[in-house]
């Protein structure tokens, strides 16, 4: 081996603290980038691969009872690969607890022989047969069974009746069609037989079209145009369209929220790997400062500048294969682990680990580029050492250096003891050094405390998505019912002190063109209603009076980007057009909620023939602010009172349920959030290590002096401690000014990749304090190893220094 | 100060001409070196000597290359060496110079045999396959070929200088320069490194050695004394080894070259206002003149030889008198009469001890005299 790259292997070899430092730099960054784009490719690879594979609906309809005529007659359609039915229907099951739920049942025409948007078995029998129930794994838990319990739901009757929990499937058409969030507010979705109806009550009828298209399963145009043909088919035979949905074979339900964490992970991994460039740097600039002597040596055995610099880019080069080596397959499995949690939150299946090409090749690319750019400098700095300097160890900056605002200042502290005076000189001594290593703190704390601010904001956000659902319980009846009614009914109960009535309908939108587009759920209040605070962001809110007014969703603006407060749309409601004026656009949970619109309530009610009647009802407590499960007793009360007077209860939701699931749902979010803060933190300690080993090693001759003078051990350590935590202090005070525009920016692109709009700024006080004590954690951590070894020395060994 | 003296800058390898250095430090500009001229020729074997801070490892990094004069010419081997860029500089210098420091400088990760293959591995002298054996021919000849694969901590530091000397020695440069190499070792070390110095030398390489030591520096066959950045006459040197530096600098500075035919009395007793005398060319006898006007020699000097009025006392019988005698102009280095006895003013200790070496030197031609009367310029 030529002597030359026996001194690269020395140089990583020999002093095995330095070179691990240097290899931390680099593999946290490349891990960061390695774990997010495996993260991201698997999940989307998989999402859109298992999805496919259950033969999901690309055109979901419905409609009134239908047989198997219609199908017959749906799959001559040209364009119609597949068509079957279902029959969806809604009902309260009974928890472990006692507590009764809403839940969802899906019943097959032949469970064995399902085509169309196929769930999979994963525990228990697999097809149910009549009679039994298969559960999904979403919402399972909330049941508090195991598979063979019985599960008791109520009939339309009132009437009660158990069925076996048989099989546990994972159906990932959860949420498919409807818009945003519709998996994460599912409730408890259970799967049966046809055959199995009556003896629920229910017609032995399907009321749900499911159809898959031949040709390109995954363009929305084309999709939509077989769907206005199946419609057309599905009108001729005299059934009533309520909704319709379309959705590509590969387009997952929940791949917005998907594409949206992936979109946050994208922008803290740059992150991360731009704090990581910036450790190497540092790291790198303290290992040329420890080879400057040897720099000096070479060229005085006639080593030229280039060839120097060669020595220490291929020095790099090895640290950053090393890194390389690393960072694979850590990354592999971190992020094949992160996903298998992840997997399960969002509904993908996973088909299995594999390294990802992609994240390796981008690994590999940035391994060769990003240390090199980083070490580039402080190569070149340090191999520019003239001989003089690089031999006698003192620099022409030093030997010339005046002093500086902060030796100055330094000075004429009085009151601090020597030692204290000693470990605040050594602190701001190397300011190049202490800027690099302040950086990487700073801005590792600013994005540490910008994720505190950021879940803040979001919770902010979702708390102002509650104004829009301030009733402490949601009663849904299964049948319209006169309001006076039902408010003496509820009111009856104690507890309760106001009663809304609200007319709900599904439409769909009609577009200039006169076809079918997105469909919408229409809500309406009653006139004054205190129960929803809105977000107006353009024009007004519907007021007492208007008629056929209606104010839209900020969704409503991808479709139509021009429209304004006054110009009318259209919506097809129960097989009729209907145009309204719409008074203004409110701001919602932008792409995680569907298409939204609020209007009058006298005017929906007359709309869909319902006037004075509801099936939706919005009760408010006597006690303010009462708790959740006050609000579920509460919820509870009142289904007892109405259904022993008679009245059937489809559903009884507490208030807030809803934010709670939508918290829940977000909180894988911010999980990955403080994921990417705590490999910040790392950086930042790893930094901060390097800084202070770097310090110690340079101040061995000092250190020696100062121990033929009396300093013990403790005094030593103490020495390095303050200095360590002094940086830490400072990087902490710096880093939480920085945290404000990093938490505006970040807070914006979270919001807007989730909800397509920008928040308020939250500012939590929290995130602050955790990263103080953070911080000074990680600096004594990071002053641990040098404080000791400066503790080692003895000075015999400083003598034999040079 | 008095004018340099004439330096012949036509020697072969080393010529440095009118050479400064001033460093830049917060207590304001330092000269370390001031107006140097010097030359080194082929196979010389020199020592440059001074107190520590006189300015003589900066004298050395000027010939190295190492650093550059604030102003001045420094040509080695026909190369200007400072007006090379660094890269060349380095290449020039590992294939000419072999250079040894006081702390060996050998890279602490690298055997002795892999330290010394870098060289001709940075230089890309010999054929990759010769190198090896070169270096292990090398380590044979400084006695370190059984610790060829040891590194440089395994080794006591005269192995770690002989192995600085194998390195140096890498590309065959023919001039090798040591920086104190035996400022850190024992004397059995240093014995064994000086041995390999006359050795290197009767091979035709040009040794320089850099030392505060005076025995180190008689090793060598001429010794250059510098002495607060500036050099100190060679011969003056040679002739007047009990001053010291400072002395012998400020005489170097006071002196003037003078020429004198055959035959000519460079001074005598009664001449007055004699001084002192450095002979740098010639024969000069010092003659004994009776009062009856015989003469006799007493002695005869040479080159690198002195003498000065402090030898001129004389008895009731005699004066002292000394005369250029050989066929070719006698040349010395001559501080006049009040230059000289201000000088003897500034220096008590310098006083005595040429008082001193006349007493030794001809007090058997005179008797005891009485100390001549203060100047009013003495102290």
């Amino acid at each position: 081996m030529r002597p030359r790259w026996k001194k690269i292997f020395s140089d990583l070899w020999g002093n095995k603290l330095r070179s691990f430092l240097v290899v931390a730099s680099i593999t946290i960054g490349l891990f960061a980038v390695g774990m997010i784009t495996s993260m991201h490719s698997i999940l989307t690879e998989d999402m859109r691969t298992s999805y496919s594979a259950i033969n999901p609906a690309n055109i979901t309809i419905s409609t009134d009872n239908f047989d198997d005529d219609l199908l017959d007659r749906v799959r001559k359609v040209d364009g119609v690969a597949e068509a079957d039915g279902i029959r969806l229907f809604s009902t309260q099951v009974q928890t472990d607890a006692g507590e009764w739920v809403l839940a969802e049942i899906t019943a097959f025409r032949d469970s064995n022989e399902i085509v169309i948007n196929q769930p999979t078995p994963t525990q228990g029998q697999g097809p149910v047969s009549e009679r039994q129930f298969g559960v999904d794994e979403y919402k399972f838990g909330y049941l508090g069974k195991e598979i063979g319990d019985n599960l008791l739901l109520e009939l339309p009757s009132g009437k009660q009746r158990e069925m076996p929990l048989v099989s546990l499937v994972h159906d990932q058409t959860i949420g498919a069609s409807q818009e945003g969030g519709g998996y994460f507010l599912s409730p408890v979705q259970l799967y049966t037989t046809l055959d199995s109806l009556p003896w629920l009550e229910q017609s032995e009828s399907m009321n749900r079209l499911l159809v898959t298209v031949d040709g390109d399963s995954n363009d929305p145009e084309y999709i939509k145009q077989i769907s206005e043909l199946v419609i057309e088919e599905v009108e001729d035979s005299g059934l009533t369209v309520y909704t319709s949905f379309v959705r590509g074979s590969e387009d997952h339900p929940n791949s917005t929220y998907i594409e949206a964490i992936a979109s946050v992970l994208f922008v803290l991994g740059m992150l991360v790997m731009f704090l990581s460039a910036f450790l190497i740097t540092n790291t790198l600039s303290g290992l040329l400062g420890q080879q400057v002597n040897q720099i000096g040596i070479m060229k005085t055995i006639g080593a030229r500048r280039g060839q120097i610099v060669g020595i220490y880019l291929l020095l790099i080069f090895a640290f950053s294969m090393i890194a390389f080596l690393i960072a694979v397959p850590l990354a592999s499995r971190i992020a094949y682990g992160l996903l298998e949690v992840l997997a399960g939150q969002v509904n993908v299946v996973l088909t299995g680990f594999r390294v990802v090409p992609l994240a390796v090749f981008l690994m590999f690319g940035i391994a060769l580029v990003v240390p090199q750019l980083a070490g580039i400098y402080p190569i070149l700095h340090g191999t520019r050492v003239s001989v003089v300097e690089a031999l006698s160890g003192i620099s022409s900056e030093q030997a010339t250096s005046r002093e500086g605002l902060v030796d100055r200042w330094l000075k004429s502290l009085r009151g601090v003891s020597r030692p204290m005076l000693i470990s605040l000189r050594n602190t701001f001594r190397r300011k190049g050094r202490l800027a690099l290593t302040l950086i990487t703190l700073t801005l590792g704390g600013a994005i540490f405390i910008a994720t505190f601010n950021v879940q803040g904001s979001l919770n902010s956000y979702i708390g102002r998505i509650g104004k829009y659902f301030l009733a402490d319980v949601n009663v849904t009846l299964d049948s319209y019912e006169r309001i006076s009614e039902i408010e003496a009914e509820i009111k009856a109960v104690p507890g309760v002190k106001d009663v809304e009535g609200w007319a709900f309908a599904r439409g769909e939108l009609v577009m200039p063109d006169g076809s079918t587009g997105e469909a919408v759920s229409l809500l309406a209040p009653p006139a004054g209603s205190q129960l929803v605070v809105p977000m107006v962001e353009e024009g007004r809110w519907i007021e007492p009076g208007d008629q056929n007014v209606i104010t839209l969703n900020e969704r409503f603006h991808e479709i139509f980007p021009d429209m304004q407060p006054g110009d009318t749309i259209t919506f097809d409601i129960l097989g009729d057009e209907h145009d309204f004026q719409v008074a203004g656009f409110f701001q919602m949970a932008g792409r995680s909620s569907g298409y939204l619109a609020y209007t009058s309530y006298e005017y929906l009610s007359d709309l869909i023939g319902q006037p004075n009647e509801a099936n939706a009802f919005r009760i408010t407590a006597s006690r303010p602010e009462i708790s959740l499960q006050e609000q579920k007793a509460l919820g509870q009360e009142i289904k007892r009172q109405l259904e022993a007077s008679g009245y059937s209860v489809t559903q009884v939701e507490a208030g807030q349920s809803l934010t709670e699931t939508t918290t829940d749902g977000l909180n894988i979010l911010t999980g990955f959030l403080i994921i990417m803060a705590s490999l910040i933190a790392i950086v930042g300690s790893i930094g901060l290590t390097g800084t202070l080993s770097m310090n110690v090693l340079e101040r061995t001759r000092e250190i020696g002096i100062m121990r033929s003078i009396g300093a013990n051990n403790r005094t030593l350590r103490n020495l390095v401690m303050v200095e360590g935590l002094l940086i830490g202090i400072i990087s902490w005070f710096l880093g939480t000014l920085l945290a404000f525009p990093i938490s505006i920016l970040l807070s914006n692109a979270i919001n807007y990749a989730l909800f397509g709009a920008t928040v308020a700024f939250t500012f939590t006080i929290h995130g602050i304090f955790i990263w103080l004590v953070v911080v000074l954690i990680l600096s004594v951590l990071a002053s641990v190893l040098p404080a000791r070894n400066s503790a080692r020395l003895t000075i015999r060994e400083v003598l034999a220094y040079e | 100060m008095a004018p340099a003296a004439k330096i012949d800058l036509s020697c072969a390898l080393i010529q440095i001409e009118n050479v400064s250095k001033t460093f830049k430090t917060p207590a304001g500009d330092f000269p370390a070196l001031k107006d140097i001229n010097l030359c080194f020729g082929q196979a010389e074997y020199a020592s440059i000597m001074g107190k520590s801070g006189s300015g003589k490892s900066t004298l050395i990094n000027m010939i190295t290359g190492i650093d550059h004069p604030s102003s001045g010419t420094v040509r080695v081997a026909d190369h200007d060496v400072h007006h090379m860029n660094e890269s060349q500089l380095a290449d020039w210098r590992g294939r000419n110079l072999g250079i040894v420091f006081q702390f060996f400088q050998l890279l602490p990760m690298l055997s002795v045999l892999e330290n010394t293959m870098l060289p001709m591995d940075f230089c890309n002298q010999y054929a990759p396959a010769e190198r090896e054996n070169r270096a292990r021919l090398l380590l044979d000849m400084v006695g370190l070929g059984a610790e060829a694969n040891k590194l440089p901590a395994a080794l006591s530091g005269g192995q770690q200088q002989l192995a600085a000397i194998a390195r140096a020695l890498a590309n065959d440069p023919p001039l090798l320069v040591a920086d104190e190499p035996t400022g850190n070792l024992d004397s059995r070390s240093s014995t064994r490194i000086l041995d390999l110095f006359d050795e290197l030398v009767s091979q035709n390489k040009t040794v320089i050695i850099v030392t505060h030591d005076s025995s180190l520096a008689e090793r060598a066959s001429r010794r250059v004394l510098i002495s607060d950045g500036m050099l100190i006459d060679e011969t003056m040197a040679d002739a007047l080894p009990m001053l010291g530096h400072p002395q012998l600098l400020r005489l170097s500075q006071l002196a003037v070259n003078r020429s004198y035919e055959p035959g000519a009395i460079l001074a005598r007793h009664d001449n007055g206002k004699t001084g002192l005398f450095v002979i740098t060319q010639g024969q000069v006898e010092a003659l004994r003149i009776f009062r009856s006007g015989e003469s006799e020699v007493c002695e005869r000097l040479g080159p690198g030889t002195y003498f000065s009025e402090l030898e001129l006392e004389q008895d009731e019988r005699s004066v002292l008198a000394f005369r250029a005698v050989s066929d070719v102009p006698v040349e010395a280095q001559w501080v006049s009469h009040e230059a000289f006895y201000h000088f003897l003013g500034e220096s008590n200790a310098a006083e005595n001890a040429l008082r001193k070496a006349a007493t030794e030197r001809f007090g058997h031609i005179h008797r005891q005299v009485q100390p001549r009367k203060s100047f009013w310029w003495r102290r």
